[in-house]
């Protein structure tokens, strides 16, 4: 990201020397302006969904729903790592809930311990996973939609979810084949 | 609307559920609302970097030119090509990508095709290069190359799924 950021911030600044100077500053300072417009107008999502989760959490709803989910995440990561299990548990129950947050650094913390375990399939399943973006409710992008006068905000849903569950199904599906393929080579090689 | 009913139901069970276990909701969720200030801190100096460089990106007409040079690998997978900088964001920065989301609803509006096709390619799908160096930071053999290939191919059927999914639904 630091070298994309240069490498544009560079190439834009060259071009508008030739185009017109004087614009420079303005599009620096209306590009702010919008930034912390977008800031606020994130707070207020942010506010709402946190103030919330922390309720679900404090009722003790995500330690159920992580423990509801833990059948399903030992046969899909091919582990029977309590820890790990439990961290990835989780993971993908904070990213279905759409908190990136929360998700992160418990998935930073599955991802370490498979990697002790050498369970490189089970690493690449969590992460294709995560990748999918499969989200029970979309928050952010509908509260924006909300803010931007959207006529419904909400008509956006049903796409989003068929689209990361297509993301989910090939990532998925790829990384059974990848690791099905590489088994079977080294089957042959041995 | 079906969806429109989801939200106030799920906050209404949450938070019945949490009274009927003794949980003083208004203090757990003005605790809930704190995170707000040190999400804030973190991510508005990186929405603010990444809005000043579209602005500028605008303002010098590259960006213009880039929409122009991407249009047929766009027209070919069904993508407007007006996403072409959120496409290309999108896996390097999630902020980034909504700056430009609000951006791009700003100027084309919420409704429109674009709105709706840029809100899909935001939230179907995650930062996948961003999340491999953090997922994988630290692993001292080799990189991974498998897993953030499928991660990146599997989005970028998510994107023209999308779009097509805006189209027809």
């Amino acid at each position: 990201m630091n070298i994309l950021f240069v490498a544009v911030f560079a190439a834009s600044s060259a071009a508008l020397l030739f185009k017109d100077a004087a614009a420079f500053l303005p599009a620096l300072l209306a590009g702010a302006g919008k930034g912390v417009a977008l800031g606020l107008q994130l707070a207020a999502v942010w506010a709402v969904w946190l103030g919330f989760l922390h309720v679900a959490e404090d009722a003790g709803i995500l330690r159920g729903l992580s423990r509801a989910v833990r059948p399903l995440t030992g046969r899909l990561l091919r582990t029977k790592n309590e820890a790990a299990l439990g961290q990835a548990a989780v993971n993908l129950s904070a990213n279905l809930l759409g908190m990136g947050g929360a998700a992160t650094p418990a998935g930073t913390q599955a991802m370490r311990l498979l990697g002790e375990e050498g369970n490189a399939f089970g690493e690449a399943m969590l992460f294709v996973i995560g990748c999918a973006g499969v989200q029970i409710f979309p928050s952010s992008v509908i509260a924006l939609r909300a803010a931007a006068g959207a006529a419904d905000p909400y008509d956006v849903y049903l796409p989003i979810l068929l689209a990361s569950l297509c993301a989910l199904a090939v990532g998925v599906s790829l990384v059974l084949l990848a690791y099905a393929l590489k088994k079977r080579l080294r089957k042959r090689s041995a | 609307m079906l969806f429109a009913l989801l939200v106030p139901l799920l906050f209404l069970a949450v938070f019945l559920a949490a009274a009927v276990r003794r949980v003083r909701v208004y203090d757990s969720f003005a605790s809930g609302v704190a995170g707000v200030l040190p999400l804030l801190k973190s991510l508005l100096p990186y929405i603010t970097a990444v809005l000043i460089l579209a602005e500028l990106f605008e303002a010098s007409g590259l960006s213009a030119l880039l929409s122009r040079a991407l249009t047929p690998a766009f027209n070919a997978l069904g993508i407007p090509a007006e996403l072409a900088r959120l496409v290309l964001i999108k896996p390097f920065s999630g902020s980034g990508a909504l700056s430009v989301v609000s951006d791009l609803f700003a100027q084309y509006g919420a409704d429109s095709y674009i709105g709706r096709c840029a809100s899909v390619v935001y939230a179907a799908g995650e930062t996948v290069f961003y999340l491999s160096a953090v997922y994988f930071a630290g692993r001292k053999n080799k990189k991974p190359v498998l897993p953030v290939a499928v991660a990146f191919f599997a989005n970028l059927c998510a994107v023209a799924l999308g779009c097509l999914f805006c189209r027809i639904l």
